[in-house]
């Protein structure tokens, strides 16, 4: 088709071209500026270039305003508040709610716990959800239909819900009586003990004592609030009735590796969404090779979703680091130091009675609030083309 | 063109492996291989379901048919099998749930169709080539990340910024109520009155303005999720659309609108069960009052039940009349 038109091609565009020059150069300027400018498709363009602008900038401000007032109050004095003069740009600049907050409240050591639970569990979320999105994308066995249904059961069960039975369920942690065996607590069926049944074998039961009282690994020392003592990362009660697991990192650990943990439905299912999305040739051509699936999926699969991944991990890092249920359900004590549990104490320098005390503590949590999320600013920052980037390549439409 | 070709090519691949007659054990034998590798790829989620998640679900069920009886002294409890009583209670004898929940699917039903029409409206925006859309992006995804969980929390304490955003005057202490309505639905309405619009829908924008920022937060997933199917649109298609003197009104109506229903039953499943699942929810605070109210635990239990089981019936009446309306570009899967 473009052989036969090549040769012919060039006359005919020269002849047009010719003649719009003409047209053109006999139009003087101030009419052609007339057409050009004045035509309603060139108002209707800037209108709607302002309109946007406008639109774009004021929802902008709607996104940044609380931000922008928590950080104007977190840097006023306790004179500011009760200055009706005073709205958003403090008179009396001071930075004693930071101070006191980095000081008192041991801003540091919480600020590593949660780092460090945040990572664990956003790691883990982000693996195990892809290897589970890529099973329900790529293969076809009986029961993944079922399957599905259920990932999204666990996503609209609210967790409020099962707040009681998931506490029990750690608090008194168990697998299929094995923590109760090895216990010298003997066997549970129905409600009876084998032990209770028959007494012979309670002495064989009892001799299988083997767990210790209390587990007590990686030994450190602390220093809270200037005195030093010693302190386990890892310290767990336990008992015939199964291992106290509350106040460490395992509950969440736990969920994570079952794809159970906050919105990981939402995860499996984006996952799964982008892998569908990768041509089937892709891993035929691979397996032909003679790899395993296994190996396809981390040689093959995972280098490919990588802005995907870096999502995936964005929100369950970040959702992970401000979530509040899980942290108040499964750390009641002080001992592990959460940011989020840091909210809604006042540091004691910072307690005081006058007028303006009610707007001074909103203040004093909103700082917290802000020193909460700083790092994860940071962490958006480098990441956020990822988020976008990510998307896009998922392919949702298909 | 292309993607037709794609789609061609699957097709031509099978055909000689499913007529070879000799290859067909090793095929099934492949299958059950490929099978077998699923489910190990999908075993951390079965282990998970069954082992922590099952026993809970089971537990709080059966909490919710029966009554707590505190033990002795030592703490410990029993219980005792009361069949159907609790449901009874939450539904004909409670004064305030059946009130809570009518009204609080009430807003689910003005809450979801704003999320989504605001959503779209802005991942359409940001779809488009403008100055600083890069910029945009990035603030418009920040609720996302950093407006979850505790921050919510402390939002709903902030009388600060509540006493800072109030504009109506210096002399006014009260600092709340003038500035929560950032429209005076009276004057709007009385305009659009004029201009014969229908009050029912008057009233809804006018909603929707007083809660924009609540609706910002909460449409951050389904913007990006609108955002990547109108990504994943061909070009080519507008550009033909183009040529034939389509205008964009036309474009959107009849080539976006309809490539991307499949993602708007997506994002209305995914809406419902957020905003039904979120701690600001009115029936959930509710619920979470009557765990916390000495012996209410088992009463919402059952609450919850009932509540889970409306939910469900929407989600999937929902899913229904959407899905009766998608658009699919190719029929497979």
């Amino acid at each position: 088709m473009d052989a036969q038109q090549a040769p012919k091609k060039p006359m005919v565009r020269r002849e047009s071209k010719n003649k719009i020059r003409v047209d053109f150069e006999r139009t003087p300027l101030k009419e052609r500026l007339k057409a050009k400018y004045l035509s309603v498709y060139f108002l209707g363009k800037v209108v709607w270039w302002i309109f946007r602008l406008v639109l774009m900038i004021g929802i902008s401000y709607i996104v940044l305003f609380p931000f922008i007032s928590k950080i104007a109050g977190s840097v006023m004095s306790p004179d500011d508040f009760v200055d009706v003069t005073v709205r958003l740009i403090p008179k009396n600049f001071s930075l004693d709610i930071y101070r006191a907050i980095i000081e008192e409240l041991n801003y540091w050591s919480a600020l590593r716990n949660t780092f460090t639970l945040s990572l664990i569990c956003g790691v883990l979320q982000t693996f195990i959800c892809a290897l589970i999105g890529y099973g329900f994308a790529k293969f076809k066995f009986r029961g993944r239909g079922i399957l599905f249904m259920l990932v999204l059961l666990t996503m609209i069960v609210p967790h409020q819900t099962l707040q009681l039975s998931m506490f029990m369920e750690f608090r008194y942690f168990d697998i299929l009586g094995i923590v109760r065996l090895l216990k010298g607590g003997g066997i549970e069926l129905f409600g009876h003990n084998i032990k209770d049944i028959l007494p012979a074998t309670a002495g064989f039961f009892e001799s299988l004592n083997i767990l210790p009282d209390k587990i007590q690994l990686f030994e450190y020392e602390e220093i809270v609030r200037g005195v030093a003592r010693e302190a386990w990362w890892l310290e767990m009660d336990v008992s015939e009735d199964g291992i106290n697991l509350i106040n460490t990192y395992f509950p969440l650990m736990m969920l994570s590796l079952g794809g159970l943990a906050f919105k990981n439905g939402l995860y499996i299912f984006l996952l799964r969404q982008f892998f569908r999305g990768i041509p089937d040739e892709l891993e035929e051509s691979a397996y032909i090779d003679g790899s395993g699936t296994m190996r396809t999926f981390y040689r093959i699969i995972l280098p490919l979703s990588i802005p995907m991944l870096i999502t995936v991990f964005l929100f369950a890092f970040c959702w992970q680091w401000t979530d509040d249920f899980y942290t108040n359900l499964f750390f009641v004590t002080t001992d592990t130091n959460m940011l989020v549990k840091l909210v809604g104490t006042i540091p004691p320098s910072l307690r005081m009675d006058y007028a303006g005390q009610d707007l001074y503590y909103s203040a004093i949590r909103n700082t917290c609030g802000l020193m909460i999320i700083f790092p994860l600013v940071i962490l958006y920052a480098f990441c956020q083309r990822f988020l976008v980037q990510g998307i896009e390549q998922s392919g949702l439409a298909n | 063109m292309t993607s037709d070709m794609k789609q061609a090519t699957p097709g031509v691949v099978d055909a000689p492996e499913a007529g070879a007659p000799k290859k067909r054990r090793k095929i099934a034998s492949l299958d059950r291989r490929k099978a077998r590798s699923g489910w190990i790829f999908v075993l951390p989620f079965v282990i998970g379901f069954v082992i922590i998640y099952l026993p809970m679900i089971v537990e709080s069920i059966v909490f919710s048919f029966n009554k707590i009886i505190p033990g002795d002294a030592g703490g410990g409890y029993t219980l005792q099998f009361v069949g159907w009583e609790n449901y009874r209670e939450a539904l004909f004898v409670d004064p305030d749930f059946a009130q809570t929940l009518v009204s609080g699917l009430g807003q689910l039903l003005f809450d979801v169709p704003a999320i989504i029409i605001f959503s779209l409206f802005m991942a359409v925006m940001l779809n488009q080539k403008m100055v600083g859309r890069g910029v945009f992006r990035a603030i418009f995804f920040i609720p996302v990340i950093l407006s979850t969980g505790i921050m919510e929390n402390i939002e709903a304490m902030n009388i600060l910024g509540e006493s800072m955003e109030d504009t109506s005057g210096i002399d006014d202490g009260s600092g709340s109520s003038v500035a929560d309505q950032l429209v005076t639905s009276m004057d709007l309405q009385r305009l659009f009155a004029d201009m014969k619009v229908g009050s029912g829908i008057v009233e809804y924008v006018v909603n929707m303005i007083n809660n924009i920022y609540d609706i910002v937060n909460r449409s951050g997933v389904q913007m990006l999720i609108f955002l990547a199917a109108l990504q994943s649109i061909s070009p080519a298609i507008y550009e033909s659309c183009k040529i034939d003197g389509a205008t964009s009104w036309e474009t959107f109506w009849k080539i976006t609108f309809p490539m991307i229903t499949p993602m708007i039953l997506v994002n209305g499943i995914y809406t419902i069960i957020d905003s039904f699942t979120a701690e600001s929810n009115s029936v959930m605070r509710f619920i979470s009052e009557t765990y916390s109210s000495g012996d209410g635990q088992v009463l919402s239990s059952a609450m919850a039940w009932v509540y889970f089981l409306i939910v469900i019936a929407i989600v999937a009446a929902v899913g229904g009349v959407i899905s009766a309306f998608v658009f699919y570009q190719r029929k497979s899967d």
